[in-house]
């Protein structure tokens, strides 16, 4: 490749100066407009059917415009299996779940007329464990299974709470069982952990009286949000117009569709009023998505010398309420389910399970930290049973150019063992530092899950001084979209990055994005930008060819003037190229350059729906992470003592914000290794504020090292891949390889708060 | 009945008089009345230190003060750190360090940062945990915050 | 939603005054507990005295009879306040361990024990120095022992009317070693799982935990086998606060835990204090 000018780079971000100043508009920053407060009346029971249900007093109640139940939402939503109420009707399946929603012209009128209605619950049985609720004769979450529109590739189990099952078939597990010297079995348990953005989940819309629908929200994927509520509210898609702005915070929980929906008919019948909606802190940790908790058994048989011949993998996921999302999470970890290892003969039985507890959905992950939990933990027990290195277990079995995954998929430009030598070498892997201090290390593979057919595209505008307008449907929470898409587009038309404009999506005006989700935006939305870039850039050459007529092929451009590389005494500015070309005696040659590109997978396939094979994965992303800890025995306090992550980039095309991206993820990753746990009892969330729901602060954040490795990735644009899940997968079961070394002790579950540790330490004496 | 006091108070230099309505917290008051959005809202306990200004100097969670405590004070609120649209020190540290991600917790984590830099002007990476620690980023941009605050201290 | 008044007192009179004119009256100084109270319904007062004004509660001095800590002295002025970090050291680490650096800017000393959490990170500390805490109300003064002040889970001594003047730590102040051991979840901005407090006087110890009972208490069992049986096995005697407390088991960690941490923390505590 010749020489990069922008990629490759760590130009400063195109957001920096507005978020140190405090004037990045984030959604709740911007309305004008007589607003409209609105506030749920949330169900006090987990499963119940709604016996009574009296608005009349908050109705009554002064400054309050109008309040909506059920009914008024007259269609379910759903991404992959449309199975969700915006508010429930007839019956609630989550405590929280709002049954009455309220919109009045002042907070304070909003709150206390929640206060005012009156419901009454006949109480179901419920379900809170998905072993329980997947066994025939439990109690159903939802009788109408069977009637939901569904994405084709999703399973349900009709009269049961098994909304999918996703079954993966490789080889033959029965001949890869017999095969192996040594069988191991374990059950492994991953608690509900919940993304804690420190912004909420908002939303607000407007209804024009000429009958256009105005919907801003936080979500990390308006054009999703557009097409769901374009079918749930029977509206076509021209008159619906989704805002987005900085969001702070995404991490999936902001994917797909999820409170927009509340407040459209109320702003449906107030026509000019923008109805807002904004969930607190316990709102937004009980009643918005959140990993779903797997319950799982992994038995692998492996050979004396450390290769593995078969894994049979059982995963029972607990979907919550509703799983129109998290069907895919379910699946995507199926399909997943050998983790970073070529192993020839696997069997998997994903299900996603319905329970009354909160609504599961895509985290940091995707349900890859859940799943390469138990087998990065199984890892360290197959190392210790056969006395070889774990280490050398890994780069033993770990995949490499041209293996293939559980779905069968052939992976290409793998360095998988480097990832894990490079972070291994950083903490010193082999050398024991003493008594209760321990090293572990961890590896991990993702592919974005998404559809086979999920596009992404982009306009690029010359202005007529040669600047540039990037107009792309991705969004920015944090992870620098804004930054590292100008950066591609600067390369692509050879312009600095000081001279692209580039804003957060406004569907009216911006092209397609599927979702800024699954660590897909830079190859798949860098792609289409790079293609627009090219056009765009063939269009100035096109246009310059002709009026300087030579031939395009001898054409070039420093940003500033297009030349001739056969005479460079031939060439013409980019304003006289840009800005409405015209011959010198006046007929115009071309108007404005508009360039377009659009980018959709065609390496990915459906799979068999019996064996799950074929090519889910658009690329596929290693890393590894490699803990120190030393822990307090007494008190089961672990101190990390140093973290190195390494990430297979591809090319990173703005190293700062890679190495960000290493050092959030290990944060995130050693908080829920640490500290994070859903505490359920009956459905109701305990902990659901930061007094009891801790997460990593300032203080808990030890030196991070952090490694970028670049095996270019063939299709991506410059060889990148997208990378900003990834560093989390690997933590938690570094950090519990480390804890068991230092203690001998084992461990199947976590977060290892003190007590844990503490617990498994006396389970041993 | 929502009774209103009127308070006379300083807000990034300016000298004001309002009426604030009892009962209402000081970081709505910000954000509603004094317009100025750059102060978050996060949690509404004081635990995530999205909303952090600075009162008399010193940095404190909004969320938890009443609009009418204001009386009397100066209010510093991230909107008042640059001067004539030039970024104040800290703020060029922050951009240069690549401080942030989202930007969300960014006006609360830089007044912490700079009330731990007006009483101790060479802090420690200790003296910036105990600074900071209530000031969540769930992005996880500690460590460039850190070097952020440090790079800012030696200038 | 109830509407509330806020009055900010001038002087004491007019704040005893304005607490008389409305029954659900509550005083406010940092507010932050009662501000987290109010939004989540624990607290529905119809009217806030603001008393962090008063000049007679702002006192934070040394003199004669030891030291004296006003109502309206926020926690950061108090592990900053060289007298407490050298004379009363676990009140100084005990309040270095509340919240985070904006909160202790705010709370005060006296809210974190009106609040009367059994966890509360000061109150341990003040045991373990023998402090003593002065009520002042309309008509009268009184002071008690610290330990007298908690009646039980978020209930105190005070009466009606009734504010909290000052907690002073008497002189002579130990002369020893002291500290705070604060077990929590995170070892972060956090509350205490168990909290211990030991404070050497002379060679004799008091020690208190705290989050272990309905309020803090002294761990009689292990001073008593130190300070009279002569006890010098640390451990052995840091067995002895299983007597003393009576742990529950919630969201911040079991009974077996926390009766494991306290001895653990005990024995430490011990350890560092008169242990050297």
């Amino acid at each position: 490749m010749a020489d990069l000018k922008y990629v490759g780079i760590s130009v400063q971000r195109k957001d920096a100066v507005d978020k140190v100043t405090g004037a990045a508009e984030f959604i709740d920053d911007r309305f004008l407009g007589p607003l409209l407060y609105v506030k749920m009346k949330k169900s006090t029971v987990a499963h119940g059917k709604i016996k009574k249900l009296d608005v009349s007093k908050a109705t009554a109640h002064p400054g309050v415009k109008a309040v909506m139940t059920g009914k008024d939402y007259p269609n379910k939503i759903g991404l992959y299996l449309v199975d969700r109420d915006f508010v429930a009707v007839d019956k609630v399946r989550f405590y929280g779940e709002p049954v009455a929603i309220v919109a009045a012209t002042s907070e304070r009128a909003a709150l206390e007329a929640v206060e005012l209605i009156d419901v009454e619950y006949e109480e179901l049985p419920g379900v809170f464990d998905p072993r329980e609720g997947m066994k025939p004769g439990s109690v159903l979450i939802h009788e109408d299974l069977e009637a939901y529109e569904r994405v084709p590739i999703f399973y349900p189990v009709p009269g049961t709470n098994i909304s999918n099952h996703f079954k993966l078939r490789k080889g033959d597990v029965e001949k890869g069982f017999a095969e192996a010297d040594l069988v191991i079995e374990r059950d492994y348990y991953v608690p509900q952990m919940q993304h804690v953005p420190i912004e909420t989940h908002k939303a607000a819309a407007q209804w024009s009286p000429g009958g256009k629908l105005t919907v801003w929200s936080t979500a990390q994927s308006p054009n999703v949000v557009r097409q769901l509520l374009a079918k749930a509210f029977e509206l076509p898609m021209h008159n619906i117009r989704v805002i987005s702005s900085y969001i702070g915070g995404g991490f999936g929980c902001k994917a797909g569709a999820s409170l927009e929906g509340l407040v459209i008919p109320i702003a449906m019948k107030f026509p000019g009023y923008v109805a807002k909606i904004v969930f607190n802190r316990e709102e937004d940790m009980q009643g918005t998505f959140m990993r779903q908790a797997l319950y799982s058994t992994l038995k692998t048989g492996v050979r004396k010398d450390g290769r593995i011949t078969a894994l049979e993998y059982k995963m029972v996921w607990d979907g919550g309420a509703y799983t129109e999302y998290g069907v895919n999470i379910v699946r995507a970890a199926g399909y997943s389910s050998t983790g970073a290892y070529d192993i020839p003969n696997v069997k998997t039985d994903s299900y996603c399970v319905y329970t009354n507890n909160s609504i599961g959905g895509p985290v940091r992950g995707f349900g890859m930290c859940e799943m390469q939990w138990g087998i990065e933990r199984q890892i360290e027990e197959i190392a210790k049973e056969l006395k070889i290195d774990p280490l050398e277990v890994r780069l033993i079995n770990g995949m490499k150019e041209g293996s293939t995954t559980a779905a069968g998929q052939v992976v290409h430009h793998v360095a998988y063992d480097k990832c894990l030598k490079t972070v291994a070498d950083k903490i010193g892997w082999g050398k024991k530092e003493g008594k209760f201090r321990g090293k572990g290390i961890a590896g991990l593979v993702k592919c974005p899950a998404q559809p086979s057919n999920a596009a992404s595209s982009a306009i690029i505008r010359i202005n007529e001084d040669g600047s540039a307008h990037v107009m792309i449907g991705a969004t920015e929470m944090g992870q620098g979209m804004l930054t590292a898409i100008s950066q591609i587009a600067a390369e692509g038309l050879n312009i600095p990055v000081e001279k692209i404009d580039i804003k957060v999506p406004d569907t009216d005006f911006t092209p397609y994005e599927w979702q800024s989700v699954g660590s897909r935006v830079t190859y798949t939305c860098g792609t289409a930008v790079k293609r627009a870039a090219a056009d765009a850039l063939g269009q100035i050459y096109t246009v310059a060819a002709n009026l300087l007529e030579v031939p395009k092929e001898d054409l070039s451009f420093d940003g500033k003037v297009v030349y001739s590389t056969k005479d460079k005494n031939i060439k013409a500015t980019i304003r006289e190229v840009a800005d409405s070309c015209k011959k010198c005696t006046g007929e115009g040659i071309a108007g404005p350059i508009i360039g377009r590109g659009s980018f959709v997978p065609t390496n990915m396939t459906n799979l068999d729906p019996e064996t799950g094979q074929g090519n889910p994965g658009l690329f596929y992303c290693f890393g590894a992470t490699a803990v120190e800890v030393e822990v307090d025995p007494e008190t089961g306090v672990i101190t990390v003592l140093q973290l190195a992550s390494s990430i297979d980039a591809g090319k990173a095309v703005n190293p700062q914000l890679c190495h960000a991206q290493l050092h959030g993820g290990a944060i995130m990753g050693l908080s829920t290794a640490l500290y994070e746990e859903v505490k359920f009892d009956k459905g109701i969330m305990l902990n659901r504020n930061f007094t009891d729901y801790k997460i990593a602060a300032i203080d808990n954040t030890p030196h991070l090292d952090s490694f970028i490795i670049e095996t270019p990735e063939e299709n991506g644009p410059y060889g990148a891949r997208g990378i900003g899940e990834q560093p989390m997968i690997g933590v938690a079961p570094a950090i519990a390889n480390a804890v068991c070394d230092a203690l001998d002790i084992d461990v199947n579950t976590f977060p290892l708060t003190p007590e844990r540790v503490w617990q498994a330490i006396k389970a041993k004496k | 009945m929502t009774k209103k006091i009127t308070i006379n108070f300083s807000v990034n230099g300016d000298r004001e008089t309002r009426e604030a309505v009892v009962g209402q917290t000081l970081l709505k008051f910000i954000r509603e009345e004094l317009h100025l959005s750059g102060t978050k809202e996060g949690c509404e306990i004081g635990e995530c230190g999205a909303c952090t200004v600075l009162l008399d100097g010193k940095p404190v969670n909004s969320c938890l003060v009443l609009a009418v405590e204001l009386d009397g004070k100066e209010l510093v609120t991230i909107e008042g750190l640059s001067k004539n649209g030039e970024l104040d020190r800290l703020q060029q540290a922050f951009v240069e360090k690549f401080a942030f991600q989202c930007g969300y917790c960014t006006p609360g984590m830089i007044m912490s940062a700079k009330a731990l830099l007006d009483r101790n002007s060479d802090p420690t990476d200790e003296d910036i945990n105990v600074a900071l620690s209530g000031n969540l980023c769930r992005c996880g941009a500690y460590q460039e915050i850190r070097e952020a605050i440090k790079a800012s201290a030696k200038k | 939603m109830l509407s509330y008044d806020y009055v900010k007192c001038s002087d004491l009179k007019q704040a005893f005054d304005v607490l008389k004119t409305n029954e659900h009256a509550l005083p406010l100084a940092g507010g932050t507990d009662l501000m987290v109270g109010m939004r989540g319904g624990k607290f529905t007062p119809r009217l806030l005295v603001d008393i962090k004004g008063l000049e007679e509660l702002k006192v934070l001095k040394e003199d004669d009879a030891g030291i004296t800590i006003g109502a309206a002295v926020t926690l950061n002025q108090i592990a900053l306040f060289e007298p407490i970090v050298r004379h009363a050291a676990p009140l100084a680490e005990g309040a270095h361990s509340v919240g985070s650096y904006p909160i202790r800017n705010r709370a005060t000393l006296a809210g974190n024990l009106c609040n009367a959490s059994p966890a509360a990170d000061t109150a341990a500390p003040l045991y373990s120095l023998g402090a003593v805490i002065k009520l002042i109300g309309p008509n009268q003064e009184r002071s008690m022992p610290i330990e007298e002040f908690f009646l039980g889970p978020g209930k105190t001594a005070l009466q009606k009317g009734e504010l909290v003047r000052s907690i002073l730590i008497p002189k002579p102040y130990p002369a020893g070693k002291g500290v705070y051991m604060k077990a929590s979840r995170t070892g972060s901005v956090d509350l205490s799982t168990v909290g211990v407090a030991v404070q050497n006087w002379d060679g004799k110890v008091r020690i208190a935990v705290g989050a272990v009972a309905p309020t803090p208490v002294r761990a009689l069992a292990v001073e008593k086998a130190i300070n009279e049986g002569g006890e010098k096995d640390w451990a052995k005697a840091a067995k002895l606060v299983h007597d003393d407390i009576s742990p529950i088991t919630d969201l911040r960690g079991s009974r077996e835990y926390r009766y494991h941490i306290a001895e653990v923390l005990v024995r430490r505590g011990l350890e560092q204090t008169v242990g050297v």
